[in-house]
């Protein structure tokens, strides 16, 4: 079993480095997966070197800075998204539309109290405005979601907020007995 | 007879996810070398694909990782965060779902045991 020595780990995270790999966990993690296969394979009295040029290339298809970029790129996809049930959604956005003039009504309405200074009208007028807000939730909706206008939000389909664009409705679940085709395949 | 990459794509997140919720802790070899022993080289995970999985995996906040130090090498190990617990579940739901469906799809018939 062939030892690696500290010159020779150098010389592997200095040619790394050479290669494109920037972030340095990754590196580490090549640098120990290589070393792995080294002290594995290589026989005591072997080239370090060769065996090294002739173990790099299964780790990519055309240059080692592949793994660099598909890193990069997996790990800054949008990360902060909520994924939700189309009912939970839609609950969501009716609270978030209609959470503070509900609240408002509330608070004035116990605000009222003794209930001889109560106006009905202007609570008809607030219920008025409230209820006058679902056309701008569907609105939104429609507004945010491009790619599903029709039908709007199909059932069973999850809801994406977060990614690109900021709201995207997803391709609807399979039914779980169902051997019908997903529609995401 | 070894699978195509397009076969395996999509899949990588969910064996790895399986295999840290099956054992406490890998690294990333060990990962590569448990999957071929389990598919009886079958499935070999390659590093240019491992890696950067798990390193998305860790920015998503599915796994956690701790180091040890060999000399100068660094060897990182992974193991599951609670909401990598529930991923996975998820994940080998939908894997199952997908399968009963492909079958289903290309009427396959299983094999009797």
């Amino acid at each position: 079993m062939y030892q690696l020595n500290d010159q020779q780990i150098d010389v592997i995270l200095s040619d790394l480095l050479q290669r494109g790999i920037q972030t340095e966990s990754l590196r580490l993690n090549l640098l120990d997966h290589i070393c792995i296969l080294i002290e594995e394979n290589l026989e005591e009295d072997g080239d370090f070197y060769q065996y090294y040029i002739t173990l790099l290339p299964q780790f990519y298809q055309q240059q080692l800075s592949e793994l660099e970029k598909e890193t990069q790129f997996l790990t800054t996809l949008p990360k902060r998204h909520i994924l939700l049930s189309r009912n939970a959604f839609f609950i969501l956005l009716s609270l978030f539309l209609i959470g503070p003039f509900t609240s408002y009504g509330v608070i004035s309405t116990i605000d009222a109290v003794p209930f001889r200074y109560w106006d009905p009208a202007h609570k008809i007028y607030e219920a008025i405005f409230v209820f006058s807000l679902f056309p701008l939730l569907i609105t939104l909706v429609l507004f945010f979601t491009p790619d599903r206008l029709e039908p709007l939000i199909p059932r069973r389909s999850n809801i994406l907020i977060g990614g690109r664009p900021f709201i995207r409705v997803l391709p609807v679940r399979p039914r779980p007995s169902s051997p019908g085709i997903p529609a995401s395949a | 007879m070894t699978y195509s990459p397009e076969l395996l794509k999509g899949t990588l997140k969910t064996i790895v996810l399986k295999m840290l919720g099956d054992h406490k802790k890998m690294y990333g070899y060990e990962m590569t070398q448990k999957v071929k022993e389990l598919t009886g080289d079958k499935i070999q995970i390659t590093e240019g694909a491992l890696y950067p999985t798990l390193h998305a995996l860790e920015a998503d906040g599915l796994v956690t990782t701790e180091v040890e130090y060999i000399g100068k090498r660094v060897r990182k190990y992974y193991s599951l965060s609670p909401a990598g617990k529930t991923a996975s579940r998820e994940k080998l739901k939908e894997l199952t779902n997908f399968m009963d469906t492909m079958i289903a799809l290309l009427d396959i018939k299983p094999k009797m045991a």
